[in-house]
């Protein structure tokens, strides 16, 4: 007879499997590549400027301009362990109650004192924006703490200091900070 | 005869070859390198974070250049990871100049001035320093005007950056 194909049915094929070999040779070189490139802690830097007084090479160049005819504001913020104290070359600003901290500290989360820094950078934009551009030093600030002030709060200050979110847009207050040292 | 099973083919499994599951591994290697995709960086690590000190946090978006590393923690002040003076002595003592540190500093810069003669390459007077968030204010004080003394002006403070 003819040969016919056989009509019973046969067992059927089984799934072939992707090949993922390939796929593996790729994620073997690329993990390990990514994993040496990889930034899990992200670093920034704060550039500081020592204040005139305190460094040789420093004072020397500011010298060559001739200090005496030009207002400066001289913004300082004095952070304190009762708050801040905010002072310029127009005016001491004094708090709601006078030899009391322009922003007293405020209440945190936890029920701990903690300095107002959102109140700092509000401040600081009424100063920005009533000095306009009167003065040549506008964009910057002094930052004085007494001496037991933890690192993290002047790094905070300097943060309020340096811009402040209004309505969505960061604006730019006093960029250039300055520590300088205390004198207390 | 009536059916009995038969003993011998019980034990007789199917001798096909044993396939390796490896899904669940690709699934597992691509989630880790969209993560690592996700982190990864083309600027490199030019700045070493010391393992016994938290860094404060800021918002600030610039990032670290090479320079002169000085190390403030609870301990020991260290400049290059060599220990130069003891934390607590320098508390202890009444003095803004810290000479132990100094010294070290200035043996940098003169390497540095003395590569500037030779090479032209300009000495920087970078200095970035490493702090502990909880370091009191007339350490850091003491820290920067020592730089400051040792040829070193250009201080930058290193801070772990948060999203805000």
């Amino acid at each position: 007879m003819a040969y016919r194909p056989s009509k019973r049915q046969k067992h059927g094929a089984d799934d072939a499997q992707a090949n993922i070999t390939p796929m593996m040779n790729l994620m073997v070189v690329l993990i390990p590549l990514l994993l040496t490139s990889a930034e899990f802690v992200k670093l920034g830097v704060i550039e500081l400027n020592l204040p005139p007084a305190a460094s040789g090479p420093e004072a020397s160049r500011l010298e060559q301009v001739p200090q005496e005819s030009i207002k400066r504001l001289d913004l300082t913020v004095t952070i304190t362990d009762r708050g801040f104290f905010i002072s310029s070359a127009l005016a001491v600003l004094s708090g709601a109650v006078e030899g009391e901290p322009t922003i007293p500290m405020t209440t945190g989360g936890d029920g701990a004192h903690v300095h107002d820094f959102t109140a700092l950078s509000q401040k600081l934009h009424e100063i920005k924006v009533a000095a306009g551009v009167n003065f040549p030093d506008t964009e910057q600030i002094i930052l004085l703490a007494e001496d037991s002030v933890s690192y993290q709060t002047v790094v905070s200050t300097m943060d309020a200091a340096r811009s402040f979110r209004l309505e969505g847009r960061e604006v730019a207050l006093f960029p250039e900070v300055s520590l300088s040292a205390g004198v207390f | 005869m009536a059916y009995i099973p038969s003993h011998k083919k019980k034990h007789r499994h199917n001798q096909g070859e044993v396939r390796l599951q490896l899904t669940s591994m690709m699934d597992m290697f691509t989630i880790i390198l969209v993560f690592l995709l996700k982190t990864y960086s083309t600027h490199g690590q030019l700045v070493n974070p010391s393992n016994d000190l938290t860094l404060p946090s800021s918002r600030i978006q610039a990032i670290p250049e090479l320079g002169l590393d000085v190390t403030v923690s609870n301990d020991w002040i260290l400049v290059n990871n060599k220990p130069a003076a003891r934390t607590d002595d320098v508390l202890a003592s009444e003095d803004y100049l810290i000479p132990s540190v100094q010294q070290e500093m200035l043996k940098y810069a003169t390497e540095a001035e003395k590569m500037e003669r030779t090479y032209g390459a300009k000495f920087s007077g970078k200095v970035t320093i490493q702090g502990d968030k909880n370091i009191p204010y007339r350490l850091l004080m003491r820290v920067m005007y020592t730089c400051g003394q040792a040829k070193h002006p250009n201080m930058r403070l290193v801070v772990y950056k948060t999203e805000e």
